[in-house]
């Protein structure tokens, strides 16, 4: 029996992209497209939630969708990640825009549909699916970087992010055109089964592998090809910012999963010396320690932010190392892990931008320590949020990102000794990303504002309020009581398909 | 001369090489955009010439078609992005793109 109902969240956030377009040309000058933006991707998010936690399984889509989108717990997990990192930065947005007079109805529009693009790419099963996905995707997203007309720093950012995710783009098509050569398919499975037989020519399976992974190595910020990420995330308006941050993350590194899987988890292709665990270990090192340290060095939040989620991809990938692992349990582990590390990341990103934004008025945004500088004294109710946003980035308990941590590294360490000096290095870099986040906290309560700089006055928005008690509640309840969560990830992490 | 699947599969390097390097060495952002087309159609041929030579079924002239289209779009948003880039800057060269910067 074939059903529309596993394709729901996709259906809602695809057709309330088109209504919202609708509503934008037709309505007066005041309609809310924020509330209404951000309600199709928390319905969506819902019922794919509701799927992913089903215990009597989810029907098959219709035999047409089957090769190319995964309908599977794991997909409506990712989705439900997807659609309320997107609906938070619609929520964010809501406030933001009006405030900074920039309230234009194509940013939700935009923004709606870029999630659209982002659920089929982490669900894609097929290179073709993945490739539309992934541009789908990225064309929102480079309008919504440059979404600030007047501003130099915007068009800058989205120009830069252009230029260097197209070129990824074409890199990583080129190793599409490989492994279709070489295999005579474009799904994982055909991929998979045909580098299995051995009917495949190894040369232009190991090349197209490679190019593959450097293209999407280049949407998850891994160094060394984070080059415009801290210029994008700087020049963007922040909704965006948080969008890019928590939204193109997740969806990518869901794909990367089931890639990884289903295409080169055979025996040749994950061997931890010669395969692909080699290459993305090393970019895992290379992300955490570059990444902390870049971020240590910053002045300005939002760039710190932005190297602290490169740092983050760096902690997600010691995850997609432990999958070389031909153990499906220890596979399964390792997946549920870098599910969970992607929706506690997600929230607790929210949470800090969110705050960020809470803290900036009309011409007085924050951005930089200074701005922050005793805001904590003054506005105790926003520097809360935003304490515990640092902490949970962090990685403190019992935050959510502390048990993401700690789930990703007792995941690899269960699965390969070989994997330890990779565990040893993630938690000593933490420690250095200890230092750039409490460095927060002190300029919220322990610094007063130099004489005569301009001092930041939280903005009266009820779209940030929600965002912030939303996000703040997931972060406090999947630290607490995070069995609920993990189970339904564990659970999913079985059903990759 | 027999044209074999090799000879495809060097053109289309050849082409892909191309563009790569115009990608990395031009500043002019226009002059980079034309690299990336560039590298796109040389994904084109090489998956046209796949499928020529394997054709069971026709999946490398369909992702062929719908990379034409992507394409298409992507230039479109890129203009714009230039564009918008240009009334601020008065320049298209990548070099002036400076003002962010650590």
């Amino acid at each position: 029996m074939s059903s529309l109902v596993p394709l729901m969240p996709l259906l809602v956030v695809g057709i309330g992209g088109f209504i919202l377009m609708l509503v934008d040309a037709f309505s007066d000058e005041k309609a809310e497209l924020a509330t209404l933006s951000s309600t199709i991707l928390f319905a969506a998010a819902a019922i794919s939630g509701v799927l992913a936690a089903s215990k009597t399984g989810i029907a098959a889509p219709p035999p047409g969708v089957a090769p190319f989108l995964a309908t599977s717990a794991m997909a409506q997990f990712m989705n439900a990640t997807i659609c309320t990192g997107a609906g938070m930065s619609a929520l964010l947005a809501g406030g933001y825009l009006r405030e900074h007079a920039l309230e234009r109805g194509e940013f939700y529009v935009l923004l709606v549909l870029s999630a659209f693009g982002a659920m089929v790419l982490s669900a894609s099963t097929d290179l073709l699916s993945l490739f539309i996905g992934l541009e789908t995707m990225s064309l929102g997203v480079y309008c919504m970087v440059a979404f600030r007309r007047s501003s130099p720093r915007a068009a800058e950012g989205g120009m830069k992010y252009f230029l260097l995710g197209s070129f990824a783009a074409a890199i990583f098509l080129f190793g599409a055109a490989l492994l279709y050569g070489a295999t005579g398919h474009t799904d994982f499975d055909g991929i998979g089964k045909a580098i299995a037989e051995g009917t495949s020519s190894a040369r232009f399976v190991l090349l197209g592998m490679v190019l593959v992974l450097i293209g999407l190595a280049f949407k998850v910020s891994a160094v060394p090809f984070h080059m415009w990420t801290p210029d994008a995330y700087e020049g963007a308006v922040t909704p965006a910012t948080t969008f890019m941050s928590v939204v193109v993350k997740a969806a990518a590194f869901a794909v990367l999963i089931r890639m990884l899987i289903a295409c080169f988890g055979g025996e040749a292709l994950s061997n931890l010396v010669t395969g692909w665990p080699a290459i993305i270990s090393a970019l895992a090192a290379a992300t955490m320690v570059i990444g902390n340290l870049a971020a240590a060095t910053q002045a300005n939040v939002k760039r710190m932010l932005a190297y602290s989620s490169i740092a983050h991809a760096g902690y997600i990938m010691v995850g997609l190392a432990t999958l070389a692992s031909q153990d499906p349990e220890v596979r399964a582990t390792a997946v549920s892990a870098v599910m969970f590390y992607l929706a506690a990341y997600t929230v607790s990103n929210v949470l800090t931008f969110g705050s960020l934004i809470a803290l900036g008025t009309y011409a007085k945004e924050a951005v930089s320590y200074e701005d922050l500088a005793g805001a904590g004294r003054r506005h105790p109710l926003i520097a809360l949020p935003f304490v515990i946003g640092v902490l949970s980035l962090m990685g403190f308990p019992p935050t959510a990102g502390f048990l993401g941590k700690w789930y990703v590294f007792s995941a690899a360490l269960a699965a390969d000794d070989s994997l330890l000096w990779l565990v040893i290095l993630g938690v000593l870099s933490s420690v250095i990303g200890a230092y750039y986040y409490l460095r927060v906290v002190v300029y919220l309560f322990m610094k007063a504002p130099e004489p005569g700089a301009p001092i930041a006055v939280p903005l009266r928005s009820g779209y940030v309020v929600l965002a912030l008690v939303l996000s703040g509640y997931f972060v406090l309840k999947m630290g607490i009581t995070p069995a609920h969560y993990i189970d339904i990830a564990l659970a999913a992490a079985t059903k990759l398909g | 001369m027999q044209i074999e699947l090799g000879h495809f599969l060097a053109l289309s390097a050849t082409i892909f090489g191309i563009g790569a390097i115009g990608f990395l060495v031009r500043r002019n952002v226009l002059v980079q955009l034309m690299s990336i087309e560039l590298m796109l159609n040389s994904v084109n041929l090489t998956f046209v010439a796949f499928n020529r030579y394997a054709p069971q079924n026709h999946l490398g002239q369909l992702f062929a078609f719908f990379v034409i289209a992507v394409a298409a779009a992507e230039a479109a948003v890129g203009l714009a992005i230039v564009l918008s880039f240009f009334r601020l800057r008065k320049t298209v060269h990548s070099d002036r793109a400076d003002t962010l910067k650590n």
